[in-house]
């Protein structure tokens, strides 16, 4: 699994803070701690970047680079901030994102030829996220077939079924299971392209204690069913040694539970439990809510 | 080819609950069809439950033709429950409004005090709801709990902020409780998980906030829906509770129930009756009238 660190991200106050005032530690301080952690990318998310997009991103890339060596995750919906970040780039870069929309189609897309990077393409469209798994697959294919146009081969391109949160009532889990069905296909519909999800957005909403745990999960589940890469904390220990195959039982209960399986709860460690009881959670055997692991 | 209808046959069960005390009681739930699948294999041993609901007070805003069926009643909260017999209830619900710290902010001792009274005059099982203020209702439930103590009054709304201590209460003097979250199925789960740590499952009735026609009752009916779904069709025991539609309150405050009597009648009617096709157990009216009217509607199935 191609893990591409998410904790470079405006959102963080520190982060906005440091990019206005050009404070380099607080960036490659990240940027360290994320190459550390065996990251295989580094996203560089800065949001819109209204303001001074060239010089913020030049000089952001810079900073990141002279730390680490791994490659960056331009992640910015600004045409020209985008194309900044890409152009500071030493290594073949990620265009974070594209997708269905004619702004983006137009601006985004010629971008990643230009600079022969790697592009995530989603598959949002100009009427907006697409509700099931049959549209996801019809906006996705348009996509990349207007990409393919565009000389993008679809080795490079890298689909985001966009993830959202479990804990929206009514819907997220309906959500949840949709897009472990859209992995699974993707391959077969379209050869060759790869995939990566916004991981972390599946525990918005969630208690903060027990976001890892579903992130963890899910991740298990979407890498069963294929997929190549995830935004998401390169500093989640337990994420980490997961994806590097260090927990097989763990993993092994959770295909059990998405197989069906009835699997025995009192044999198991309490973690090994949580991994069960999420996991049905995240297939839709059983009804969200916060207190999923209590009952 | 000869055409055969499908039957579905589901494994969860709502639970059966009784409230109310030998010849007061009633039974609830039971189920394990969904709601008017009678095509289907399983039953509905208790189908829908009908009551009226009175206040603590004198009602100030109610229309001439909602006060009208009880008389000189509705300044007397016993004697309006004895009128409610009248139109064949399946049981009284007692509206503790003028507690309600924004209303009149009366002592819970003079309301539990009154629910004892009103419990005692009538034959048939009473519903006791606070007036909804997670503050206050503590005390006032808590109290209605103690003075009624081991009648089984159906009591809530026992909500997330209070759940401990009027659950508590509840629990300790042999009431049902009434288990309410706003409109959010995850929530609503979440409170019954919790609840059941100390509170048998076998005694809690879901209250998931009814809207009004017009003003929401889409919501209301999606999730009572879902609730019932994922009780019969999942097995999930968190959501294996009868259901309470406490809709009259909130069909009679509209605009439009207010204009005139009988668009006042089918406001709580259409609400009342698509609340049932969504799953309710119970329902909570104002009106005699509506409730003969949906009574007579389910019967000429």
């Amino acid at each position: 699994m191609i893990i591409i660190g998410e904790n470079i991200h405006v959102i963080a106050k520190a982060v906005s803070v440091a990019i206005r005032e050009r404070d380099a530690n607080v960036i490659r301080e990240l940027a360290k701690a994320q190459t550390e952690a065996r990251a295989n990318y580094i996203d560089l998310n800065v949001g819109p970047m209204k303001k001074d997009p060239e010089e913020n991103m030049q000089w952001l890339v810079g900073t990141v680079q002279e730390v680490t060596s791994l490659p960056l995750s331009i992640d910015t919906m600004n045409p020209v901030a985008m194309e900044a970040g890409l152009k500071a780039c030493k290594k073949r870069p990620l265009l974070n994102s594209a997708s269905g929309k004619t702004d983006s189609k137009e601006r985004m897309l010629p971008l990643a030829k230009k600079y022969n990077c790697d592009v995530v393409i989603s598959v949002m469209t100009d009427r907006g996220m697409p509700p099931d798994v049959d549209s996801k697959i019809e906006s996705i294919m348009d996509t990349v077939t207007h990409a393919n146009e565009l000389g993008i081969a679809n080795e490079d391109i890298w689909v985001d079924p966009i993830v959202l949160p479990v804990s929206t009532a009514g819907e997220g889990q309906r959500f949840t299971v949709a897009n472990l069905e859209f992995i699974k296909i993707l391959e077969d519909v379209l050869p060759g392209v790869k995939s990566t999800v916004g991981l972390s957005n599946v525990s918005n909403g969630v208690p903060n204690e027990l976001r890892p745990l579903l992130n963890c999960v899910y991740l298990a589940m979407l890498a069963r069913n294929g997929l190549y890469s995830a935004i998401a904390d390169p500093l989640d220990k337990e994420l980490m040694s997961l994806m590097r195959g260090e927990m097989p039982k763990e993993v092994e209960l959770v295909h059990k539970t998405m197989d069906g399986e009835d699997v025995n709860l009192s044999d198991l460690s309490p973690k090994q439990v949580h991994y069960v009881k999420t996991a049905k959670v995240l297939m839709g055997q059983t009804l969200y809510s916060d207190a999923w692991l209590e009952s | 080819m000869e055409y055969k209808a499908p039957v579905e046959a589901y494994t969860g069960v709502v639970r059966e609950i009784t409230i109310g005390k030998a010849n007061k009681s009633l039974k609830i739930g039971g189920e394990n069809i969904l709601p008017f699948h009678f095509f289907d294999q399983g039953s509905n041993p208790n189908p829908a439950k009908f009551v009226l609901e009175i206040l603590d007070m004198k009602p100030e805003d109610w229309p001439d033709y909602l006060i009208e069926p009880f008389g000189d009643a509705v300044s007397d909260p016993v004697a309006w429950a004895k009128k409610c017999q009248d139109f064949a209830v399946d049981a009284v619900s007692l509206f503790l409004m003028s507690t309600d710290p924004a209303v009149k902010d009366s002592p819970a001792d003079r309301a539990a005090a009154l629910a004892k009274q009103v419990a005692e005059a009538i034959n048939v099982p009473l519903i006791v709801y606070g007036s909804g203020d997670e503050v206050k209702d503590v005390a006032v439930l808590s109290k209605v709990a103690e003075v009624c103590d081991g009648m089984n009054l159906l009591i809530g709304p026992v909500l997330k902020e209070n759940y401990e201590a009027v659950g508590k209460a509840i629990l300790d003097h042999g009431h049902t409780a009434i288990a309410q979250s706003p409109l959010d199925i995850n929530l609503l789960k979440e409170l019954n998980v919790k609840l059941s740590k100390f509170f048998p499952s076998e005694r809690i009735v879901i209250d998931p906030l009814s809207s009004a026609l017009g003003y929401g009752m889409e919501y209301s009916f999606s999730l009572i829906e879902r609730v019932k779904q994922i009780g019969i069709m999942t097995k999930d025991s968190m959501t294996m509770m009868p259901i309470i539609a406490n809709l009259g309150g909130e069909c009679w405050k509209t605009k439009q129930a207010k204009e005139n009597k009988k668009q006042g009648l089918l406001w709580e009617g259409v609400t009342a009756m698509s609340l049932l096709l969504a799953g309710a157990n119970i329902v909570v009216l104002r009106h005699p009238e509506t409730l003969k009217l949906i009574k007579e509607t389910i019967q000429a199935r």
